[in-house]
């Protein structure tokens, strides 16, 4: 029946979550930023579902869906506070934001 | 067999999707390229037999969070994006040995990981009653405190998401330039 191997689905997963955090480190827009912070907490669900698979249990699998119900609730705070940013500072990009500069 | 050139398939269009996601300048195109990377990510799950997690990351992520992103870009101005340089090039290529310093350590502790994991414990029973029934009667027996919890936190989130994003009258002045 297993014919994938569990270090295959950690592989992609590794890989995942390491191109969404180079992607929250190099992008400058606020709303891009959002995204690649969903691509690391998919490939965090690669994972906990891998692992499932490999040792046949379903903890990983509710984990993955209180990830995605969390997901979805960062994703309105934070697209709300992005909008907030944008309406009351007139910027949509991370180096602009310079009020808590000390 | 198949299923090893199936799941080969869907990681290649995740990879290839996620270094679209984070080098096109575009927004737009960014989200059609996150759109076909959790597509792709659906069809892992798919391959892993968690037909559950992979339908509802069609329609929760693939759907629902795809057209809230493509909504707040038609709030925000996003050409000024495409204008000016949308990354920081110097910053990403330094942070990128440290990048890759934590992907060799991710690595090891997951070869470790595997090593020490046991096998199969409710294999036969997934096998026996499938794998939604599975995840559902332990969701709703044993993590039932953590699901009201989530519950809650989307309550909060949807609160706070309203309260933040409402409009106010008075706008604050922008006195640091």
């Amino acid at each position: 029946m297993k014919t994938i191997p569990v270090e295959a689905y950690f592989a992609v997963s590794t890989a995942l979550f390491v191109l969404g955090l180079l992607g929250m480190i190099v992008r400058r827009n606020l709303v891009t930023v959002l995204m690649s912070l969903e691509l690391a907490l998919n490939a965090v669900n690669v994972a906990f579902v891998g692992a499932d698979y490999h040792m046949g249990l379903v903890e990983g699998q509710i984990f993955a869906l209180f990830i995605i119900a969390l997901a979805a609730a960062e994703a309105a705070v934070g697209l709300g506070i992005i909008i907030a940013i944008f309406r009351y500072r007139l910027v949509d990009s991370t180096d602009e934001i310079t009020d808590m500069r000390g | 067999m198949v299923r090893l050139l199936i799941f080969t398939f869907f990681s290649l269009w995740a990879i290839v999707s996620a270094i679209g996601v984070i080098t096109f300048t575009n927004p737009i195109y960014v989200i059609l390229w996150l759109l076909s990377a959790l597509i792709a990510i659906a069809g892992i799950f798919f391959t892993a037999g968690a037909e559950l997690v992979g339908a509802l990351q069609l329609l929760i992520y693939a759907v629902a969070i795809a057209v809230f992103y493509v909504f707040v870009l038609t709030a925000v101005p996003w050409e000024k994006a495409v204008k000016k340089s949308s990354h920081y090039r110097t910053e990403g290529v330094l942070s990128f040995p440290l990048i890759l310093l934590l992907y060799l350590e991710i690595a090891v502790v997951f070869l470790l990981g595997v090593t020490a994991s046991p096998e199969g414990q409710l294999r036969g029973l997934i096998e026996k009653f499938g794998n939604t029934e599975v995840v559902g009667s332990i969701l709703f027996s044993k993590y039932f405190f953590a699901f009201e919890v989530v519950s809650l936190v989307l309550l909060i989130g949807m609160i706070g998401a309203v309260l933040i994003g409402r409009k106010e009258n008075q706008t604050y002045e922008d006195d640091t330039r």
